[in-house]
């Protein structure tokens, strides 16, 4: 392994960084000292807008209109179409048993009615958690994830995390979190070197009102062995830059 | 166009807006950045499919996570299009066969504008042209690394191989392009445009 010895060939290493050239020795090595480095992190800053300008050098292309569309079916999933079924006439027993009948009919469609509304809202937070919960599972059949149980001071919260350390992602799934005061959000961390390294934000969330039950939420944020992962809790909606107050929760990643 | 009401906000509000769950403010962040984020995906993984998966991936990131994006850290355009280069090289390399389709020559190979002079978006011509511009005046070696890595997808010790030099010189070369690249966007006075309006 070419580890680099001097400041300098830190730097060198941040161009192959930002553009994702790095072999996985070098991007392990600078990833540790980027994490303690603010001068190859304003470094890496400023050259990841220059990643971001070179993609106009790139020949113009139309996207189909398909594209948006397509996207847009995903954040605003179309409500199902059923095809009714073929209604056959029938007689009905008794005037009594049609008048249940009808009264019965007239409740289910306002029933219905209410119940469309709530689903309507309810469906794109539906499509998160059950993408989430699909990266969960797929992240679970991966032999390098890692789990990570988060324990500390919230003693009825469960917290765990699956993380991937090849791909810096992973996924949180918690539940029983206590609930969060007006303006506040959680927001777990991950931080390198077991838990001395500068805190990289992973992911804000917040807890919802009514329901207490399990979340799973996705994340990504560089991942190596030693990382120790927390929750804590920060000014919201946009969270902390760096922690501000102590974990409720932490856990360090174990290599299996 | 959509979203007319939307269309005087700078990118920081809209990002706002989408923290809210606007799919109006989402629509013209699409606008206004997913010709340049297609046109990339498109030219990195050379498939038409695969680059629309890529960017609806880096536009659906957006939705459900736009708190993800950090304006102390850079603009819209850079977190969006770094992305969009992240994720296709991911693809690239994920998908052997698209490599082996092609050349380093043609990775290397610069296509001039289809319709040169008639596109829409002036601003996206006028950075390009800059952006070229400034490719240009590397010296050949840091053009040729740095074009590569980047629409090649290659890593250093691929480029290395493909080019026929040490792993260091690559890097060295990598860093020097990059260190260029950044003064001559720099001076080509990237502040003043609208680009990178927050």
């Amino acid at each position: 392994m070419d580890t680099p010895m001097n400041h300098s060939e830190y730097e060198q290493l941040a161009a192959g960084y930002v553009l994702g050239a790095l072999e996985p020795d070098d991007e392990h090595v600078f990833q540790r000292h980027l994490g303690g480095c603010s001068e190859c992190e304003a470094n890496v800053r400023d050259l990841e807008e220059v990643v971001g300008t070179l993609a106009y050098a790139a020949p113009p292309v139309d996207p189909p209109e398909t594209l948006w569309a397509s996207i847009q079916r995903e954040i605003r999933p179309e409500r199902r179409r059923v095809q009714p079924l073929p209604v056959r006439p029938r007689r009905w027993a008794s005037p009594l048993v049609a008048r249940l009948a009808a009264a019965a009919a007239i409740v289910a469609v306002a029933t219905l009615s209410v119940w469309n509304l709530n689903l309507r809202d309810e469906n794109a937070g539906y499509r998160d958690r059950v993408t989430a919960l699909e990266q969960a599972t797929r992240l679970l059949n991966e032999p390098d994830t890692a789990k990570v149980a988060l324990e500390g001071s919230a003693a009825e919260a469960r917290a765990t995390v699956l993380a991937a350390e090849a791909q810096d992602r992973g996924v949180l799934v918690v539940e029983n979190l206590p609930p969060l005061q007006r303006g506040k959000v959680y927001e777990l961390w991950g931080i390198p070197d077991r838990g001395t390294g500068r805190a990289q934000k992973a992911l804000v969330f917040t807890v919802p009102l009514r329901r207490q039950g399990v979340q799973t939420l996705e994340f990504q944020v560089p991942i190596q062995p030693d990382t120790v992962f927390a929750i804590t809790e920060e000014p919201g909606p946009q969270g902390s830059e760096q922690p501000t107050t102590q974990p409720i929760l932490s856990g360090e990643a174990q290599t299996v | 166009m959509r979203g007319k009401a939307y269309r005087g906000l700078q990118d920081g509000q809209l990002v706002q807006l989408v923290v809210e769950k606007d799919a109006g403010a989402l629509e013209v962040l699409y606008d206004r950045y997913g010709k340049v984020a297609y046109s990339l995906a498109r030219r990195i993984v050379t498939d038409e499919v695969l680059a629309q998966d890529v960017v609806q991936e880096v536009f659906l990131s957006l939705w459900r996570d736009a708190r993800r994006f950090d304006a102390g850290r850079g603009t819209l355009a850079t977190y969006l299009l770094s992305m969009t280069h992240h994720r296709a090289v991911d693809v690239v390399r994920r998908e052997e066969n698209l490599r082996r389709r092609r050349t380093s020559d043609e990775v290397l190979e610069f296509h001039p504008d289809p319709a040169p002079g008639v596109e829409a978006e002036a601003e996206a011509a006028e950075r390009r042209a800059e952006v070229r511009a400034a490719l240009a005046q590397l010296p050949p070696a840091q053009r040729e690394a740095l074009t590569l890595a980047y629409f090649g997808g290659y890593t250093q010790r691929e480029v290395a191989t493909l080019v026929g030099v040490p792993l260091g010189t690559v890097k060295t070369r990598m860093a020097a392009g990059m260190r260029k690249l950044k003064e001559a966007l720099r001076e080509a006075g990237r502040e003043e445009q609208p680009w990178t309006r927050q």
